[in-house]
Order: C-alpha cells, then sequence, then structure tokens
C-alpha cells in the first residue's frame, strides 16, 4: 500500500524463495522415482532431477542452480541413507562437476546457449566428475576410464532429454504470472521463428 | 517430420554444441578399441595381488572375498565373471574382460580383476623367466 516498489521486489524475493523450495521438493520427488524404478543397468540413470536444476538456472540465475542440486543431493542421500558413503560421493562429485560446467556454460554463452546446450554439459559433466571421483576412493586403476565413452553416449541423450523437458517446463511456467517479473529464456519465439515443422 | 521437431527447441548455439559434443563422443569410443589383447588376468583384492593366470588357459577358479565366493571363469582368451555373492550382479553384467587395462570390479566384494600384459610380450617374459 505505502511503497510498491519495496513490496514488490520483496514479493519477488518471496516468490524466489518458494519456488525453489518447490524445485527441491520436486528434483527429490523426481530422484526417488528414478532410483525406485527397476533399472537394468544400475550404472546408468538420466537424472530427472537435473530437469528442476536446469529450471532453476534459466529462471532464477547460477546460484539457484547450486541450491536446487546440492539440496537435492543431500536430502536424496538422506533419504536412502547413503549420507557419507561412496555413493553419496559419487553423486556429490557429479553434481559438483556438472553444476561447474552448466554455470560457466550458462555465463560464458549467455543468451546463446539454451536449456538442451546446458543439460548436455552437465550430463558430460557429471558423469566425468563421477568416473573421477570412483577413481579417486573406489578404484585406483586407469582402466576405468575404459567406461568413459559409453558413459559420455549416455550422457550425451540423457542431457538432450532433460533439456527438452526443462525447455517444455520453462514454457510453461512462464505463462504464469508468478513468473512475469523474471527474464525470460524465449529462445524459441526470437532466434528462430517457425520454420515449418 | 515429428521425430525431428525437438531439434527446434535447440537454440543454433546449442546445435553447434551437439554436433560438436557428438563427434567428441564416437572420437571416445575409439580408446578402448584401440586396445591390445592382453595375455594374463591378475586378480587384486584389497590392492594385494590374489590370483594370476594366463588368459590362454581355460579354467574356472573361486575366489574368495569379504561376501563368499566369486567365480571366475577364463575361456576364449577372455575373463568374465561367472556368480559372484554380491547383491546387485554389477560385476557380472560387465561381460567380458580381454584387453589390456580391461577391469571388472566386484565392489561389494571387494575384487578387482584387471587384465595386462601384450600378446606379444608373453615370449619376452618367459624367455626371462626361463633364466
Amino acid at each position: 500500500m505505502t511503497l510498491s516498489a519495496v513490496d514488490s521486489h520483496e514479493l519477488e524475493q518471496v516468490r524466489r524463495r518458494v519456488f525453489l523450495a518447490l524445485f527441491v521438493a520436486l528434483a527429490v520427488a523426481l530422484h526417488t522415482v528414478e532410483v525406485l524404478l527397476p533399472n537394468p543397468l544400475p550404472w546408468f540413470r538420466i537424472g530427472l532431477a537435473n530437469i528442476l536444476a536446469l529450471t532453476a538456472l534459466f529462471s532464477y540465475g547460477i546460484q539457484a542452480l547450486w541450491i536446487v542440486s546440492i539440496s537435492r543431493i543431500l536430502i536424496g542421500s538422506l533419504i536412502f541413507g547413503n549420507l557419507f558413503a561412496p555413493g553419496f560421493l559419487l553423486s556429490l562429485g557429479g553434481g559438483i562437476a556438472a553444476n561447474i560446467l552448466m554455470g560457466l556454460g550458462y555465463k560464458v554463452w549467455y543468451g546463446k546457449i539454451g536449456p538442451v546446450g546446458v543439460s548436455v554439459l552437465g550430463a558430460l559433466g557429471h558423469v566425468t566428475g563421477q568416473l573421477l571421483i570412483a577413481w579417486l576412493v573406489v578404484i585406483r586403476h586407469p582402466s576405468i576410464w575404459m567406461l568413459l565413452p559409453f558413459f559420455l553416449l549416455f550422457a550425451l541423450i540423457s542431457g538432450i532429454v532433460n533439456g527438452l523437458a526443462a525447455d517444455y517446463l520453462l514454457g510453461s511456467l512462464y505463462q504464469h504470472p508468478a513468473f512475469s517479473g523474471l527474464k525470460r529464456w524465449t529462445a524459441q519465439t526470437k532466434d528462430h521463428p517457425e520454420e515449418g515443422i | 517430420m515429428k521425430a525431428i521437431g525437438w531439434v527446434k527447441r535447440l537454440t543454433p548455439f546449442d546445435r553447434k554444441l551437439l554436433l560438436v559434443v557428438t563427434v567428441i563422443v564416437v572420437f571416445s569410443f575409439l580408446l578402448p578399441l584401440s586396445q591390445k589383447r592382453g595375455s594374463r588376468v591378475v586378480v587384486r583384492a584389497d590392492d594385494r595381488i590374489v590370483f594370476v593366470a594366463p588368459l590362454a588357459k581355460e579354467q574356472q577358479v573361486e575366489l574368495e572375498g569379504p561376501l563368499g565366493i566369486t567365480v571366475l571363469k577364463v575361456e576364449n582368451g577372455g575373463v568374465r565373471v561367472k556368480s559372484s555373492p554380491c547383491s546387485q550382479k554389477v560385476c557380472i553384467h560387465m561381460g567380458e574382460a580381454r584387453h589390456v587395462g580391461d577391469l571388472l570390479a566386484c565392489v561389494p566384494n571387494q575384487l578387482v580383476i584387471t587384465i595386462e600384459g601384450e600378446d606379444t610380450g608373453e615370449d619376452a617374459e618367459f624367455d626371462f623367466i626361463s633364466r
């Protein structure tokens, strides 16, 4: 009523906190579902939780990316009871490497790179970080790097899938008035208009 | 047409990035393919060598780990884990190892199986031993 400028700024801050909390909750839920699903290849996971980290990055910036992904890893491992176990170190190492690459890619090519590009960078960073931790902590043998090509191929595919999912999610979120105060991600509308399907 | 519809959701930069990454991934597959065939299998438990055998000789061995007995099968110049007491059976799914540097690991049972030595280096080694 009195200072509408301050109020709207504060409102934006509160919104940011609420949505980041929701993103973390959704990321934990997606991660839990993914872990519980039967998986023929226990070493390969799509990493659906990263969809929310990407959404946070493109809505609220690099700091939000770190908040969502590190919270997800901590809460996720609390749920499955492997906090500070080797599996947790693998997640954390992969997560940190992925975040560094995603943050760098987003910052360096700001405005040019889209969710899919950032997601692929993150997926590659994730497998490389995981293998690095696996090599340092679990199996100190250089031949573990022979697995890298298979991990990279899978990361490429899952990175594209997650990136597209994040892109669709961002597209529908931006239609909601609660996100009207944000700098928008408008690659589809701006850079390449309808070219025919 | 619908199958390539997703490409539309990529920025021009994303497409270039995807192309570069795909090339890197394809080239990374040349890494294991360039490996030479190995001559012997070495099993380590806790960094101690517990078993060494030539790959040429077909045999089945039982190795004791903290969880129980892991059965290794050596045949056709390669080695694979035939059975293992661990819960996830990752080591069995890893398939066969036959190239220098190949690795099978059963982390729960603390066994690391590696392939060492090149096929051509075998004679030299025999010379060394016979002296």
